[in-house]
């Protein structure tokens, strides 16, 4: 599992590779993770002109603090190596892969990148990957696919092809999506890494939206792929820690200051000891609080 | 965003959608014969699914643009679907591109690249690309001090060349310095563009200052003038042969230092007719025409083109013999065969 | 290196510049329609000189419909036409990248 495993990855923008206009501006709508598209979003004839396109945005272009993914086309196509190829080149942060069936593919992907860090004289391990997992045999394998790599930073879950291979469609309640939701999300948790739910397509249906977003909040998602920026400010608001998760949080903070200050090991409040658990939950709701805008720069609530 | 889709107009759904979507921004000929042509439509549908914006290509010609920009930043859709049937046209190798248009959207396509060729109150011809009018001008072969010299120009199909045509040439050659001879260029006469050219040239041969030139997509072209072609109304017949004229006009005529526009005399053709009365009107002053009396063969018949394809299925050699110089009357000879065949398939030698 | 066909990337969208490249004879010859070209005319065609000098092309025209591309987006459509025109899409030039 790779080290940063513990920043928020809310909302994952997918951005349509060829296209100039969103390509520039993806930075500015504050997604946690910006995606840029190489494959479904662009027609064949195009394909070279877009992976020169997002090469020339990721080494120009600022994007702040976003992560940066980019889904490349898959094993059984022509452009695959050379997707790889330039976006080691361009050191982007994590490589996408999709229709992700198994281990193996996920390692035939790390042999092509140690190839390309080698080439263009890049650390090795630089650059990390990510799985769309898209069908049934995806989805039973989620385990083995999360615990492939030390790269490996997520798996997301894509419900369009997911639910044509299971001889369905997407239906308002989500209720063919369930066990795909659980699998992915086990296997991501497992092997310690992040989780990313499916896109929601209908932009008419903003209640539909937040149910959706609410239903795999609470299942533990670490976020959701999106493909409209409008869409960001509502899954943020979803995962805003309410003002008590942020007190207790708060507390869990000082307590752990204070045990660092006696030089003590052990970490108690209220008198009792806190678990590690408790620490990084409480380390998480503040992230979610920093990033919500919901504390000041002292640290406290501010009222909305 | 809205995506670009591509229309199938054999649908009578969606024909009728797209119909009634381009009448509703005036664009309204619906003729058979400009439908025909089309080979590929696009369209834009907004979050609705109502139909906003669409484009076709026919040949190298951009057709039937409409764009609704009620809901968008102006230009927007027109800019996606130009640019889609550019690209779409660019992966079939072709990179020179013409589109006839309403005068009150020729700026649309100025804005996009495009050059103005020609225009009318009822239209403008623009083309853009790796080639232009320009450059074919500076292609054509010209002699020294062509600027003090007497230059007159002849433009003909010649499918095939006839002692009509050669006559035409000839009366030009012994009254002007140097005489270009613009061979049209099209794909759907009896003989090809290659064939006509070479008939042309090997039937003037003896004619030292006359310059065989292939017309290229300038002069009566398919794409640009498709009523010399096809059965057309007058009002269209008038509107594409004054764009055809004002080209050769503004654009040919000036950097060749032509001064003269021979015609032969049309007594058959009714779009050749309505034609010559169109450049009679828009040539002068800056450039002469001169219409000479059709030769008449020894029954005292005018040659015409069109005869030596009808004797063609008919097979009547003899009668061919007679109308044409003995260049074209061997190569018609030597592939009598292949005319035929090219008739029997569907070659329509009932045009010009 | 000698243009093989000619060649068009890009589109006429909002941020992007459309490139068609074909053969020269005379030189790095550009053809510019911009909206900004009085004040960025230079440096547009300054960074589609540059691929092509890259690439070690001596000879070519240029027609660049520009619709407001930054100078990574005008590098990288100019590349694409590049690649199209020498019939190489499939191996990218990744020194010139």
């Amino acid at each position: 599992m790779a080290e940063n495993t513990e920043r928020l990855r809310r909302t994952m923008m997918f951005v349509p590779g060829n296209n100039p206009a969103m390509v520039k501006d993806a930075g500015i709508y504050g997604a946690d993770s910006i995606m840029f598209d190489l494959e479904d979003a662009v027609s064949l004839s195009e394909k070279d002109a877009a992976r020169t396109l997002i090469y020339e945005a990721l080494t120009t272009v600022d994007y702040g603090d976003a992560e940066l993914v980019v889904r490349i086309n898959g094993l059984d196509t022509p452009y695959y190596e050379n997707d790889i190829k330039a976006m080691v080149k361009a050191k982007v942060d994590v490589i996408r892969l999709p229709k992700t069936e198994s281990a193996d593919m996920i390692h035939t992907l790390e042999n092509l990148v140690v190839a390309a860090e080698k080439q263009f004289g890049i650390e090795v391990g630089t650059i990390h990957l990510m799985a769309a997992i898209e069908s049934a045999k995806g989805v039973l394998n989620a385990p083995e696919i999360a615990a492939a790599s030390e790269r490996m930073i997520g798996v997301a879950l894509s419900a369009e092809d997911y639910t044509t291979d299971m001889k369905t469609h997407r239906y308002p309640d989500g209720a063919e999506l369930e066990f795909a939701r659980n699998m992915v999300l086990h296997a991501a948790r497992a092997a310690g890494i992040a989780a990313f739910d499916t896109v929601f397509t209908n932009m008419d249906d903003p209640d539909g939206f937040y149910r959706e977003t609410e239903h795999i909040h609470q299942l533990g998602f670490d976020g959701k792929s999106l493909v409209n920026p409008r869409q960001i400010e509502m899954v943020n608001k979803v995962y805003e820690p309410t003002q008590k998760e942020i007190a207790t949080a708060k507390n869990v903070i000082t307590a752990i200051a204070a045990a660092k200050a006696k030089g003590s090991g052990v970490i108690a409040m209220n008198g009792q000891m806190v678990d590690r658990p408790v620490v990084l939950r409480a380390q998480r709701v503040m992230r979610l609080a920093k990033a919500s805008h919901l504390l000041d720069e002292e640290g406290n609530y501010i009222e909305k | 965003m809205p995506s670009v889709v591509t229309l199938n107009l054999q649908d009578n759904q969606t024909f009728q959608d797209w119909q009634a979507f381009l009448t509703s921004l005036g664009i309204t000929n619906f003729q058979t014969n400009e439908l025909t042509t089309i080979d590929l439509t696009l369209g834009i549908y907004d979050e609705a699914a109502k139909l906003v914006a669409t484009g076709s290509i026919a040949g190298n010609v951009l057709k039937y643009i409409g764009v609704c920009n009620k809901y968008t930043e102006k230009g927007t859709y027109f800019n996606t679907i130009v640019s889609e049937l550019m690209n779409q046209l660019a992966q079939q190798g072709v990179f020179h591109y013409f589109v006839f248009t309403k005068p009150e959207y020729a700026q649309s396509f100025e804005h996009v690249g495009f050059h103005q060729l020609a225009g009318t109150e009822f239209g403008a011809l623009l083309e853009t690309g790796d080639t232009n009018v320009t450059t074919y001008v500076q292609s054509i072969p010209k002699i020294p001090h062509q600027s003090q010299k007497t230059v007159a120009g002849i433009v003909m199909n010649a499918n095939p060349f006839t002692l009509g045509h050669r006559y035409l040439v000839a009366t030009a050659a012994k009254a002007n310095d140097l005489v270009y001879v613009f061979v049209v260029n099209n794909d759907v006469s009896l003989f090809s563009t290659a064939e006509r050219l070479k008939l042309v040239q090997e039937g003037t041969k003896d004619l030292p200052n006359v310059q065989v030139v292939n017309g290229a997509d300038y002069m009566v072209s398919y794409a640009t003038f498709p009523a010399y072609f096809l059965p057309t109304p007058d009002a269209a017949i008038k509107y594409q042969t004054t764009l055809d004229a004002r080209i050769f006009k503004h654009q040919i005529a000036p950097g060749l230092n032509i001064r003269k526009r021979y015609l032969g005399s049309e007594p058959l053709s009714r779009t050749t007719n309505i034609y010559n009365q169109t450049l009679t009107k828009e040539l002068p002053p800056e450039i002469q025409v001169v219409v000479i009396p059709r030769l008449t063969g020894s029954a005292h018949q005018v040659i015409t083109a069109t005869q030596v394809r009808q004797a063609i299925l008919a097979g009547q050699l003899a009668a061919i013999e007679t109308s044409v110089p003995p260049t074209t009357f061997t190569f018609i000879k030597s592939n009598f065969k292949i005319l035929q065949q090219r008739i029997q398939k569907g070659m329509n030698i009932d045009g010009n | 290196m000698e243009i093989k066909q000619t060649a068009l990337a890009g589109t006429l969208e909002s941020s992007d510049i459309q490139i068609m490249l074909s053969k020269g004879t005379d030189g790095i010859k550009i053809n510019l329609d911009s909206e900004v070209k009085k004040q960025f005319g230079a440096e547009i065609n300054a960074v589609i000189t540059s691929v092509l000098q890259k690439f070690e092309i001596t000879n070519a025209n240029v027609k660049a419909v520009d619709k407001g591309a930054l100078d990574c987006v005008i590098k990288a459509r100019t590349i694409a036409a590049v690649q199209r025109a020498l019939g190489t899409t499939d191996k990218p030039a990744w020194e010139v990248l």
